[in-house]
């Protein structure tokens, strides 16, 4: 993310540019937008979470049963790519422990693992999609498992092009021990998306 | 604040509300009440007007009060007296609003809760929407276009929907609710006079909509008993004519020998030519293919957008009056 | 035109000639990108369902929703959106700011991406009144149609068409982005701060306006029929209508998306950028109010946004989140849409309140009258907003229990709502009140938004509902709270801004003149509504009862009246715009900060960052400042 500082780069004092910053909170613009950002990210979710209730609970899915006769969910093979997100979210906060502690070969590795397990995951998941055995069109319970799931397949997605960005720029020798934001903002943002998975998979597969 | 100016705020204050009030008095706001909950409806509307030419009074006058008093002159320059505020003031406006809009609250739950009470024996009729017609179904399962009820007596509606969500409201008994498919919503009415009322379709359901109308008849309770007794025909004329009414298709064609004027489908009195054109067999089948099976042909100029539903709806018998009805009357 | 005078430390880049023009952001690079991205969107569903065995290959609405996304995003790569953080993350350089982006030196600047909150701001401001006058032209139309009985110049479709694009128009490309446009242009400067905290972020987010709009507009004209199904497009209705009307659905994502991310903006610079002194408790109320509203957007908008993905899913992918048939829950979309939709009426209004109190201070020469009430109301207002939404369901046949508590806190509103009202009359009190434009359509919202207001409390009495709902007495409150709300306070906001905007005065006669025909023409048209709304005359419907011919025959004429006037406002916008008096920098002798600088202000605000010392609103304290210049800087907190 761009922020107002990092258009000053050279030099804040030079004439006729902008007048210095001044910054007001001691957390920085682009953090707290990576924040903000998540939050409504979260909302964004519980407005999938909110059709799932209504559809479960409300409306009492159908013909009472959730999920109704005939559906198989594959709680084994999800549980599995659950671990392996938690996982990445471990090697993400090693690449960005090490670039803290000046440690680039640490960095790039954590990056690289992070970006494998993430690609994994993704792929799991499109296999789960062709071998389930039901598609969009079959009864709410459908609906929501493939929007919740696919909601947040498209943010791992997201996550991965990120991800994919940062170790680019890795391995072209930026960040260092004094600038390391991306790195952070970047991991910040998949910590999220892995912490979100956790509570769809507990509420799409297990209750 | 001197007491002079407080007292022509108070002129004005009045002034305001005694305008308001003859607005709200002589101009005729609410329709004629046709039912017990009507009644009740208007009490908390007159209720809550009452608080609000309060309200607006006040604010009016002291807008007016000061656009007339504290104009600045064309070269003043000065600035007015620096005040920040007055707690006493604040809380004064902060606990009166509050005080007013409970007891608002107040008197509508209890209204709510009163209009939603059906008594013990009350007649049930069913209610169901579809895209573009009411279906008004009794106990004795005969169902109808039009909704005939007794007076004086609760009537319970189960409003649901077979497509879209509709809503149900008759402005005399001022009572309303959606008609939600997948739902049963219900709806208690006490109509106390006789008399016939719109009923319209309130909430947006496609291109028909705006003729998605009908009518209540409230009659006498013996009145009432006799029409169901007798079946529901209130008069004569073709039993093909009853069909077209029950089934609303007024609502959505015109049709002069049953006085209906939709505008949503074809013009039914041109039913021959539209025959020839469609080129789909002898006039009778197809009509009876429209009916049944919508989609088979549509008319140059339209959509889909018949129900699909009269095939299963309509039984034979009454589908041959309807189709015979149709045929004959049609040029 | 204004033109704002850059000096460039470097060079800017040299002009690329030949082909490499091809390459450079903007319209020439458009002109290609555009349908390379429209051809990836054909080409990516095809090669997707062919692989994947899905019949048939080639699916219309599958294709037109991905063709939604695909061909704005080539738009925005052409216009050079993304350039910056493309080359950011594939790790080389990024050029250094030459400040180019800044500043507008010719009308060609406008049509750019321009990182300048100013510019932004007004880009925001003109694109808006834009979509203001078509959907108003759209409401003209309608308004033809029902001066009479029967139909005469469109058939229903048509119809709901254009009261659906009227609407939405009106919400989501006028209102909520006018307020968000005069924010942007504001804010900076009454922080004391060079510009917002991520400029491209508020450069992209500006463009995703019109292409928002223009799908809105396209939709209506697609083949076989526009979005019908009124503004807040109920399922399952909406999942059944014609094809335009995943124009409307994705066409409020990207206004949508627009609005957060200009809330994100707004947020962070009202918490990092702040001046020195300037603390939350000495900011202008313009900026409070921004404050909570980017707060209510960034917490609400993504609900509508599930919502329409939801009816487009139900669409295209024959997914059953609200049919019946397939064991979905039909009211589930109105519950998402309104936890939405009625936070967004306080988006629609709280920036006005921002505005109203500037504007009332500064015309009456005093304090606010309990600043720190007002704030507090504001943010009374956010939390309460959250707990009314199921108001708008009361007839719909949703859980019972719900509607009582629901009515009560939508009557718990009138509250907070009530302290700013009783606050602006009394700032008024003993004041020195001076009737320039901005302050007349301040006293017309005072008056006419309560009259909305207490329409609304009507509403809020769930018994008064059942009657009323789904009638022109919704209609009535509707255009009372937002054109007598929140169209007022655009209008007040554009007046008083006018000066600092493009340094030059308007024509305070014609600005008189707009505001008199304005508000007779406005309570002529929406008065009588509430009357026929209680007879029994329902809302979105192109024919009606021979009863209401008179009375709605009334109504378009006066209608017709309104929309003229709004010829006095354009006129009056482009003759000063071009011809007016130049303005002074501070022609209405405030204090908030955007004042102390020239009209227009220099390219980056402040030659140096102002000290914060007291209250924007001290008029009449003899020797009070809020704001001294020249004082020695702290040195920069650094952010990292
Ligand atoms: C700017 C936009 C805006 C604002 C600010 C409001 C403000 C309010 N609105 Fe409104 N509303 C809309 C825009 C807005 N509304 C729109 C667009 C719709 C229709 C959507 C659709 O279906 O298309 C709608 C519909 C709507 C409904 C649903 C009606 C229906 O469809 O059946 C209800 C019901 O409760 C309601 C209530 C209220 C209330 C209680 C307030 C309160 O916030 C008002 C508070 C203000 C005051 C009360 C006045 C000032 C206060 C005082 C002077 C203090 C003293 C007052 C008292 C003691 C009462 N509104
Ligand atoms: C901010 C919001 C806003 C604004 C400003 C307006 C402005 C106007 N609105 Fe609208 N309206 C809504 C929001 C708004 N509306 C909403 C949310 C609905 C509900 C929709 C739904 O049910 O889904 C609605 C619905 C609505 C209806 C009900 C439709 C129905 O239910 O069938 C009507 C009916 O009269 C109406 C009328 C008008 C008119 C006459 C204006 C006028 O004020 C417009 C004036 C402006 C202009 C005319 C344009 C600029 C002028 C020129 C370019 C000059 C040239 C013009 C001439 C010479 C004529 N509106
Ligand atoms: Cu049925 Cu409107
Ligand atoms: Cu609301």
């Amino acid at each position: 993310m761009s922020t107002a500082a990092e258009a000053h780069e050279h030099g804040p004092f030079e004439h006729h540019g902008p007048p210095p910053i001044h910054y007001s909170s001691r957390v920085s613009p682009s953090v707290l937008g990576m924040f903000l950002f998540i939050a409504s990210e979260i909302m964004l979710f519980g407005s999938f979470f909110t059709v799932y209730f209504f559809d479960r609970v409300v409306n009492h899915g159908v013909g009472g049963q959730w999920p109704p006769d005939g559906f198989h969910r594959p709680v084994f093979v999800a549980g599995i790519n659950t671990l392996i997100l938690v996982t990445s979210s471990g090697t993400m906060h090693w690449a960005d422990t090490s670039i803290k502690r000046g440690n680039r070969a640490g960095m790039q590795a954590g990056l690289v693992l992070t970006l494998c397990l993430g690609l994994t995951f993704l792929l799991t998941q499109v296999i789960e999609y062709h071998r389930i055995g039901f598609n969009t069109s079959n009864s709410s319970f459908a609906a929501t498992f493939f929007g919740l799931t696919g909601l947040h397949g498209a943010h791992v997605f997201v996550g991965l092009t990120i991800l994919l960005a940062m170790t680019i720029r890795a391995f072209r020798g930026h960040f260092s021990p004094e600038h390391h934001h991306g790195v952070e903002i970047g991991g910040i943002y998949w910590h999220f998306v892995d912490v979100m998975w956790i509570v769809v998979y507990v509420t799409v597969y297990i209750i | 604040m001197r007491r002079g100016s407080v007292l022509q705020l108070l002129g004005i204050a009045v002034l305001a509300a005694a305008i308001a009030s003859l607005f709200a008095i002589f101009i005729g706001w609410l329709p004629d009440p046709a039912s017990e909950e009507a009644k009740r409806i208007h009490f908390v509307y007159w209720f809550t007007t009452v608080i609000c030419i309060a309200v607006f009074s006040v604010v009016a006058a002291v807008l007016a009060y000061s656009v007339v008093k504290f104009r600045a002159g064309p070269d003043d320059d000065s600035d007015g007296p620096p005040i920040h505020g007055h707690t006493k003031l604040e809380i004064v406006w902060t606990a009166i609003p509050a005080v007013l809009v409970t007891a608002i609250s107040i008197v509508s739950a209890i209204v709510l809760a009163q209009n939603g009470k059906a008594g013990a024996n009350p007649l049930v009729v069913k209610v169901t929407a579809v895209q573009f017609a009411w279906r008004f179904t009794y106990p004795n399962g005969k169902s109808f276009g039009v909704l005939t009820l007794p007076k004086g007596r609760h009537v319970k509606l189960d409003i649901t929907s077979n497509d879209v969500i509709h809503s149900f409201w008759s402005p005399e008994l001022s009572q309303k609710q959606d008609a939600v498919p997948g739902q049963h919503n219900m709806l208690v009415v006490t109509p106390s006079r006789t008399g016939t009322f719109p009923v319209i379709c309130t909430e947006l359901c496609g291109l028909g909509h705006a003729l998605m109308r009908s009518h209540v008849t409230v009659m006498t309770a013996g009145g009432f008993d006799t029409w169901l007794k007798s079946g529901g025909r209130a008069g004569g004329g073709a039993p093909g004519l009853a069909v077209f009414q029950q089934n609303g298709c007024g609502g959505c064609h015109t049709f002069k020998p049953a006085n209906a004027t939709g505008k949503v489908g074809p013009d039914l009195d041109n039913l021959k030519e539209e025959a020839a054109k469609a080129n789909r067999g002898p006039l009778d089948k197809f009509v009876e293919e429209s009916i049944v099976k919508p989609e088979a042909y549509i008319a140059p100029g339209y959509t889909d957008a018949m129900p699909h539903i009269f095939g299963s709806q309509i039984p034979p018998d009454k589908l041959k009056q309807l189709v015979q009805y149709l045929s004959r009357g049609a040029k | 035109m204004t033109v704002h005078e850059v000096q460039h430390e470097h060079a800017p880049a040299p002009r690329a000639t030949g082909l490499r023009r091809l390459l450079v952001p903007g319209w020439l690079r458009i002109f290609w990108v555009t349908p390379l991205f429209f051809g990836l969107g054909l080409g990516l569903p095809v090669l997707i369902r062919w692989l994947a065995h899905w019949d048939p290959v080639w699916k219309g609405s599958v294709l037109v929703s991905v063709e939604l996304v695909t061909t704005p995003l080539g738009f925005l790569v052409g216009l050079g959106g993304f350039d910056y953080w493309v080359r950011y993350a594939s790790g080389r350089p990024t050029l250094p700011e030459d400040h180019s982006g800044h500043g507008a030196h010719s009308w060609r600047d406008y049509f750019r991406i321009n990182t300048d909150h100013k510019v932004i701001g007004i880009q925001y401001v003109v694109t808006t009144i834009f979509f203001f006058c078509v959907g108003g032209l759209l409401a003209m139309l309608f308004r033809a149609e029902l001066a009479q009985p029967g139909d005469q110049f469109f058939n229903p479709q048509t119809f709901n068409v254009l009261v659906s694009n009227h609407a939405a128009l009106m919400i989501f490309l006028f209102i909520i982005p006018a307020f968000a446009g005069l924010g942007n242009y504001v804010i900076p400067l009454m922080l004391g701060a060079a510009d917002m905290a991520f400029p491209r972020l508020n450069a992209l987010s500006f463009w995703l306006l019109p292409i928002a709009g223009l799908m809105l507009i396209v939709g209506m004209v697609t083949p076989g029929g526009g979005p019908s199904a009124g503004w807040t497009c109920y399922a399952p209705l909406c999942s059944h209508q014609p094809l335009g009307q995943v124009f409307f659905n994705m066409g409020v994502q990207w206004a949508g998306a627009s609005s957060i991310m200009t809330a994100l903006n707004f947020l962070v610079t009202i918490i990092t950028m702040r001046a020195p002194g300037m603390t939350f408790w000495r900011m202008p109320l313009l900026v409070w109010a921004n404050f909570t509203t980017s707060l209510l957007v960034v917490i609400a908008t993504p609900f509508i946004a599930g919502s329409q993905f939801f009816v487009m899913l139900d669409r295209v992918l024959h997914t059953n989140f609200f049919e019946a048939g397939g064991g979905g829950y039909v009211l589930g979309y109105q519950h998402i849409f309104w936890f939405y939709s009625h936070p967004a009426v306080y988006i629609m209004m709280l920036p006005g309140f921002g505005i109203i109190s500037e504007v009332i201070s500064v015309m009456s020469r005093k304090p606010i009258f309990g600043y720190r009430l007002m704030a507090l109301s504001l943010m009374a207002i956010l939390v309460l907003g959250f707990s009314v939404w199921a108001h708008h369901m009361f007839v719909a046949g949703m859980a019972g229990w719900l509607r009582v508590p629901m009515m009560v806190t939508s009557m718990v509103i009138a509250v907070p709502t009530g302290i700013k009202i009783f606050s602006w009359l009394a700032t008024m009190w003993e004041g020195r009140i001076h009737f320039t434009t901005p302050m007349l359509f301040a006293l017309g919202f005072l008056s006419m938004f309560v009259i909305g207001g207490l329409s609304g409390i009507y509403l809020a009495s769930v018994p008064i509902d059942i009657h009323a709902s789904d009638t022109y007495f919704i209609v009535a409150h509707i255009h009372y709270v937002l054109f007598g709300g929140s169209v007022f306070t655009i209008f007040a906001g554009i007046y008083y801004w006018f000066p600092k905007m493009t340094g030059r005065m308007y024509d305070e006669r014609l600005g008189k003149l707009h505001f008199w025909l304005t508000f007779i023409g406005f309570n002529l048209t929406f008065f009588p509504m509430h009357f026929i709304g209680l007879q029994g005359m329902p809302r979105r419907v192109a024919d009606y009862a021979d009863r209401f011919a008179d009375v709605n025959l009334f109504i378009s004429i006066a209608s017709f009246g309104l929309g003229a006037s709004t010829l006095v406002f354009l006129f009056n916008m482009v003759r000063s715009w071009a011809h007016g008096a130049p303005a002074p920098g501070n022609p209405w002798r405030a204090l908030t900060l955007e004042w102390q600088v020239s009209s227009p202000p220099p390219v980056f605000n402040f030659d140096e960052i102002p000290q914060v010392v007291g209250n924007p609103y001290e008029y009449g304290v003899p020797g009070a400042k809020h704001a001294i210049f020249g004082a020695p800087t702290p040195a920069p907190v650094p952010a990292d």
